[in-house]
C-alpha cells in the first residue's frame, strides 16, 4: 500500500467539512449527517487498517511542498508512530461515537450543516496536530482546533453569553498560542528546521537555560490549549457550547492536545530538569485548583469541566515525572470515561427538561432508563479511580511515577496528587447522589431520549472500563502494552518494588472509599445546599475571572480609553476639531459679505476696477 | 478712405468747433448730473434725453455724422422712449419722497467716484499722445458702410442674432406667468 | 480734430464716472438702468473720438455695436424690470436678495 494514502486519515474529515459547509443546506438532512459521521468513521477504519505502519520508527508519508522559501522547504508531511497511531485511534474512535451522539443530539437544529461541517472540522484540526511531523503543520491544526472551538462554543451564537464564551475561549488559547509561537520561531532559530524529529535530535547541544525557557514557552502554550493554570478560565465558560461539543473538546481533542505536544517533544523537555518540574508543578496545582472548585460547581457540565481539568493536570504531572507514557494512558482512558460522562450528561440533561443545576435534579435513579445510571456510573467509577477501572490503573501509574522520583518537590507533589485523588472521588459521587438518588426535586419536563444519544455511550463506559488492559501493569500479571508500544517514546522507566506498589494502590482504594463513604454521608439524602462565602469562592472558581479582569483587563481598557479620550479625543480630534470650527467661523465672516444686494456686488466691482487703476498708475510711475 | 474733407458749413473753423465743443461737454454734463439726482424716473429720462442730443452733436463734431444720426434715432428715440414707455406703464409715483440726501450713500459714492475719475484723469494726462488733437477728420457714410458690412461683417451678424436673442428673451420674460388655477388675478 | 485728446477722453471720464455713481447710489432698478446707459454713452465719447484721433473708422463702427448691444441689453433688462414689478412688487434694489448667503 502506498504510505501516501495515511493522508486519507485527517483529509477524510476535511472533504466531509467542506462538502457540509459548502453544500450542506442544500442536501437532505440525512445525507449530511451521514457524510459528517462517515468522515469520522472512514478514518477510523483506515487508522486501524494501517495500524502497522507505526512499527518502529514510524512512517513518513509526504504529501507536497508547503512553503518553500530559499533554502527552507515546509512540507506537508505525516509521522505516524507509536505515540501518534494511539492518539488518532482514539480521536477518530471518540469522536465517530460523539457524531452519533451529535446526530441524535442535534436533531431539533434547524443550521445542522454549520455544526458537522465544523465538528468535522475539528476532527481535521486534532489529527493535523497529532500527525503533523514539523512543528508548523502542528501550529497549523493548533490554531484550526481554537478556531473551531470558538465557533463551536459560540454556536448558539444568538444568546450572547454563548458568543461571549467562545470569544473568551478563543482570546484565553490565544494567549498560550502566542508563546507557542514565540517556541517555534526560536526552535527555527536555533535549528534552521521545524522537524519535529530533527529538533529533538539536536535539542540536546542546546545551551541549558535555553532549553529551560524553551520548555517554559511550551508549557504555556500547552496550558492555554488544555487549560491548566494560569489560562484556565475558559474551560469552565467553554459549556455554552452543545454538548456533544462538551464532549469533542474535552474527551478526544482540544485539551489532550497540550500534553500531547509535550509528549511530542519529551525528548527536548525531558533534558531541563527546571522545566520538567515546572510542568509537574502546574500540573498538581491546576488538578487540586480545579478539584477544589469541582466539589462547588452546581452545573452538571461545570463539574465536568473541572473534573476535565483536573485530569488533565495529572497529565502534565506525569509528563513532568517523566513519564510519557503514564501521560498517554491517563490521556486515553479519561478520554473514554470522559466522553461517556459527558454524553450521559447530555442525556440527563435531556431527561431533566433542560435542567443544568444538579441540586434541582434527583431520583433519576427511579424514574429515568436505567441504562444511562450504569453508564454514567461506570464514567464516574473510572474518574474516581475504583479499583480495576481504567482511571484508577493510569492514574496509579501517574502518581507511582511522581512518588519515584524521590526529590522532596516531588513527594510534595504527590501529596497533592493524593489530596486531588481524594477530592476528586468526593465530587464525583456528590455528582451521582445528587443526579439519581433521592426524590425528583425538579419541574422541568423529559424529553425523549433518541436510540441515537444512549447507543454511542456504552462502547465509551465499556472502554473507559476496561481501559486498563491497554497498560495493565505487571503487578497484577499485565505487561505493560502501551509502554512498550510506545518503546523508545515512553520517557523514563519506573521502577519500583512491589511492596510500593501494592501500598500505593492500596492507598489509592482506600482514598475512593473514603471518598465516597464521604459523599454518601453528606449527600445521600438531600439536605440542600446552604451557600457559604468558602463555596461561593470555589463556585467562582477561585475568582480567577476576577482577578484575570482586575490584573489584565482593567489596566488594558483604562489604557484604551486613556488612548481613545486623551490620545485621540483630546489631541486628535480637539485639533481637527479647531481647524473645522475656525474654518466655519471663517465662513461665517465672510458669509456678511455676500448680502445678495446688487449694490454690494456693484461696490466690489468697483473697488476691484480701482486697484487695477491704481496697478496702472503705479506702473506709470515707475 | 481717411482723405481728409474739411467739415462743411458753419463748423469749418476750429475755433468755433472747440468752443463749441467745450459748450456742448458743459451742457451734457450738466443735464447727466441734474438726470441722475432728480427722484422722479420721468424727469431723469428727460434730462438724459437732453444729454443725448448734446453727444449727438459732439459726435457730428467729431466728424461721426452717421454715429449722431443713430445717437439720436436709438439712443434719445427708441432707447429711452422704451424707458418712458415702461415707466408709465408701471405707474411709478412721479413725485413720491423727495430726494433725501442720504450721507451714507451718497458721501462714500461721491468719495470713489472722485477717486476713479481722478485716477483716469491722471491716466490720460501722463500719456504723451493725448496732447495731440491732429486735424480734423470726416468719416463718410460711404466709408462707414465699407468698413462695417465688408471688415466687420461677421461681427453685424453676430450682433443681429444677439438682438434677435435679446427680443425672444425679452418677449418670455415679459410674457407673465401663466395664471395657476385658484389664485386671483392681480 | 479741434480739441486735444486728453480732453475727450477727460469728458468721457467724468461721463462714466457719473453712471457710475449714478448706479451705485440709487436704489431704484430704473435708475441703475439710466446709470448703465450714461456709461455706456461715455464709452461711445471716447470711441468716436478715438476715432476722429487715429482717423479710422472703425470706433465709428464700434459704437454702432455698441448701440446693438444697449438695445439688446435694455430690452432684456426692462422686461426683467416689469417682471420684477409684477412678481415683488417693487423697484429697490436692494429687497432681492435671494443670493445672500
Amino acid at each position: 500500500m502506498n504510505q501516501t494514502l495515511l493522508f486519507l486519515i485527517p483529509l477524510l474529515p476535511l472533504a466531509c467539512a467542506v462538502l457540509n459547509m459548502l453544500f450542506g443546506m442544500r442536501l437532505p438532512r440525512l445525507v449530511a449527517e451521514t457524510l459528517a459521521v462517515s468522515g469520522v468513521a472512514a478514518s477510523f477504519l483506515l487508522t486501524l487498517l494501517f495500524w502497522g505502519y507505526a512499527d518502529g520508527a514510524g512512517t513518513h508519508a509526504l504529501l507536497g511542498t508547503w512553503l518553500p522559501v530559499g533554502d527552507i522547504t515546509i512540507p506537508f508531511a505525516l509521522h505516524f508512530d507509536a505515540l501518534a497511531a494511539p492518539m488518532t485511534l482514539m480521536v477518530t474512535g471518540v469522536a465517530t461515537l460523539i457524531h452519533l451522539y451529535a446526530v441524535g443530539y442535534m436533531h431539533d437544529e434547524e443550521d445542522y450543516a454549520r455544526f458537522f461541517g465544523l465538528l468535522n472540522l475539528f476532527v481535521f484540526a486534532m489529527l493535523a496536530i497529532v500527525l503533523a511531523d514539523n512543528l508548523l503543520v502542528l501550529f497549523l491544526g493548533w490554531e484550526g482546533v481554537g478556531l473551531c472551538s470558538y465557533a463551536l462554543i459560540g454556536f448558539w451564537y444568538q444568546k450572547s453569553e454563548n458568543a461571549r464564551a467562545g470569544t473568551k475561549a478563543f482570546l484565553v488559547t490565544r494567549v498560550g498560542d502566542i508563546f507557542l509561537a514565540a517556541a517555534l520561531l526560536w526552535l527555527f532559530a536555533l535549528t534552521g528546521t521545524l522537524e519535529i524529529a530533527a529538533i529533538n535530535a539536536r535539542a540536546a547541544s542546546f545551551a541549558p537555560e535555553v532549553l529551560t525557557a524553551l520548555t517554559v514557552l511550551l508549557l504555556l502554550g500547552a496550558c492555554g490549549k488544555s487549560a491548566q493554570l494560569p489560562l484556565m478560565t475558559w474551560l469552565a465558560d467553554a459549556m455554552a457550547g452543545p454538548t456533544p461539543v462538551s464532549a469533542l473538546i474535552h474527551a478526544a481533542t482540544m485539551v489532550t492536545a497540550g500534553v500531547y505536544l509535550l509528549c511530542r517533544l519529551f525528548p527536548l523537555v525531558s533534558l531541563s530538569p527546571d522545566g520538567m518540574a515546572a510542568i509537574a508543578v502546574v500540573g498538581a496545582l491546576t488538578a487540586l485548583y480545579a478539584a477544589t472548585c469541582a466539589l462547588a460547581q452546581r452545573e452538571i457540565k461545570r463539574v465536568l469541566a473541572y473534573s476535565t481539568m483536573s485530569q488533565v493536570g495529572y497529565m502534565f504531572l506525569a509528563v513532568g515525572a517523566g513519564s510519557v507514557a503514564g501521560a498517554m494512558f491517563h490521556l486515553l482512558t479519561h478520554a473514554f470515561f470522559k466522553a461517556a460522562l459527558f454524553m450521559a450528561a447530555g442525556c440527563i440533561i435531556h431527561l431533566a427538561g433542560g435542567e443544568n443545576d444538579i441540586l434541582r435534579m434527583g431520583g433519576l435513579f427511579k424514574r429515568g432508563p436505567r441504562e444511562l445510571f450504569w453508564v454514567f456510573l461506570a464514567g464516574a467509577l473510572c474518574l474516581a479511580g475504583a479499583p480495576l477501572t481504567g482511571g484508577f490503573f493510569s492514574k496509579d501509574g501517574i502518581l507511582l511515577a511522581v512518588y519515584t522520583q524521590g526529590t522532596p518537590l516531588f513527594l510534595a507533589l504527590w501529596g497533592i496528587g493524593l489530596l486531588t485523588a481524594l477530592l476528586t472521588a468526593v465530587y464525583t459521587f456528590r455528582l451521582v447522589y445528587l443526579v439519581f438518588a433521592g426524590e425528583p426535586r425538579g419541574h422541568g419536563h423529559p424529553h425523549d431520549l433518541p436510540l441515537l444519544m444512549r447507543r454511542p455511550l456504552w462502547p465509551l463506559a465499556l472502554l473507559g472500563l476496561c481501559g486498563g488492559l491497554l497498560n495493565l501493569p505487571p503487578l497484577v500479571g499485565g505487561h505493560e502494552w502501551l509502554t512498550h508500544r510506545l518503546g523508545t517514546l515512553a520517557g523514563r522507566e519506573i521502577l519500583a518494588g512491589h511492596s510500593i506498589e501494592w501500598a500505593l494502590a492500596g492507598l489509592a482504594t482506600g482514598l475512593v472509599i473514603l471518598g465516597w463513604g464521604f459523599a454518601r454521608w453528606r449527600y445521600g439524602q438531600f439536605r440542600g445546599e446552604q451557600e457559604n462565602r468558602a463555596s461561593r469562592f470555589l463556585l467562582l472558581g477561585w475568582r480567577a475571572d476576577a482577578l484575570v479582569d482586575l490584573l489584565f483587563v482593567r489596566p488594558f481598557t483604562a489604557m484604551a480609553g486613556l488612548c481613545a479620550i486623551g490620545c485621540d479625543r483630546a489631541l486628535v480630534d480637539a485639533t481637527l476639531d479647531g481647524l473645522a470650527r475656525q474654518t466655519t467661523a471663517c465662513g461665517e465672516r465672510l458669509r456678511g459679505l455676500t448680502t445678495g444686494r446688487v449694490s454690494t456686488y456693484l461696490a466690489g466691482f468697483v473697488w476691484g476696477f480701482l486697484i487695477i487703476l491704481g496697478w496702472f498708475l503705479l506702473a506709470l510711475v515707475k | 478712405m481717411n482723405t481728409a474733407p474739411s467739415i462743411p458749413g458753419l463748423w469749418c473753423h476750429d475755433m468755433i468747433g472747440s468752443v463749441v465743443f467745450y459748450l456742448l461737454a458743459a451742457a451734457t454734463l450738466t443735464a447727466t448730473l441734474l438726470c441722475i439726482t432728480r427722484t422722479s424716473p420721468v424727469h431723469a429720462v428727460i434730462y438724459l434725453v437732453h444729454a443725448f442730443f448734446d453727444l449727438a452733436l459732439i459726435f457730428y463734431l467729431f466728424g461721426a455724422p452717421l454715429v449722431a444720426a443713430w445717437e439720436m434715432i436709438i439712443y434719445a428715440g427708441a432707447i429711452m422712449v422704451l424707458f418712458l414707455f415702461i415707466i408709465m406703464m408701471l405707474e411709478l409715483s412721479p413725485g413720491g419722497k423727495p430726494l433725501t440726501v442720504d450721507r451714507r450713500r451718497w458721501i462714500p459714492v461721491l468719495i470713489l467716484s472722485l477717486v476713479t475719475l481722478g485716477c483716469t484723469v491722471l491716466l490720460i494726462i501722463q500719456d504723451p499722445s493725448s496732447a495731440g488733437s491732429g486735424t480734423a477728420y470726416h468719416a463718410s457714410p460711404r466709408d462707414f458702410g465699407t468698413a462695417l458690412f465688408d471688415h466687420y461683417a461677421l461681427a453685424v451678424q453676430v450682433v443681429s442674432f444677439q438682438l434677435l436673442f435679446a427680443a425672444v428673451g425679452a418677449y418670455y420674460v415679459g410674457k407673465g406667468e401663466p395664471r395657476k388655477r385658484g389664485e386671483q388675478p392681480s | 480734430m479741434i480739441v486735444p485728446f486728453a480732453h475727450v477722453l477727460i469728458f468721457a471720464a467724468i461721463l462714466f464716472t457719473m453712471g457710475l455713481g449714478c448706479v451705485l447710489a440709487r436704489r431704484n432698478l430704473i435708475m441703475i438702468l439710466i446709470g448703465v446707459e450714461i456709461m455706456l454713452n461715455a464709452a461711445a465719447v471716447a470711441l468716436v473720438g478715438g476715432s476722429a484721433y487715429w482717423r479710422q473708422v472703425d470706433g465709428q463702427v464700434f459704437v454702432v455695436f455698441l448701440m446693438a448691444m444697449t438695445s439688446a441689453e435694455v430690452a432684456i433688462s426692462l422686461a426683467m424690470v416689469v417682471y420684477l414689478r409684477r412678481r415683488r412688487g417693487t423697484l429697490e434694489a436692494d429687497r432681492f436678495d435671494g443670493l445672500r448667503g
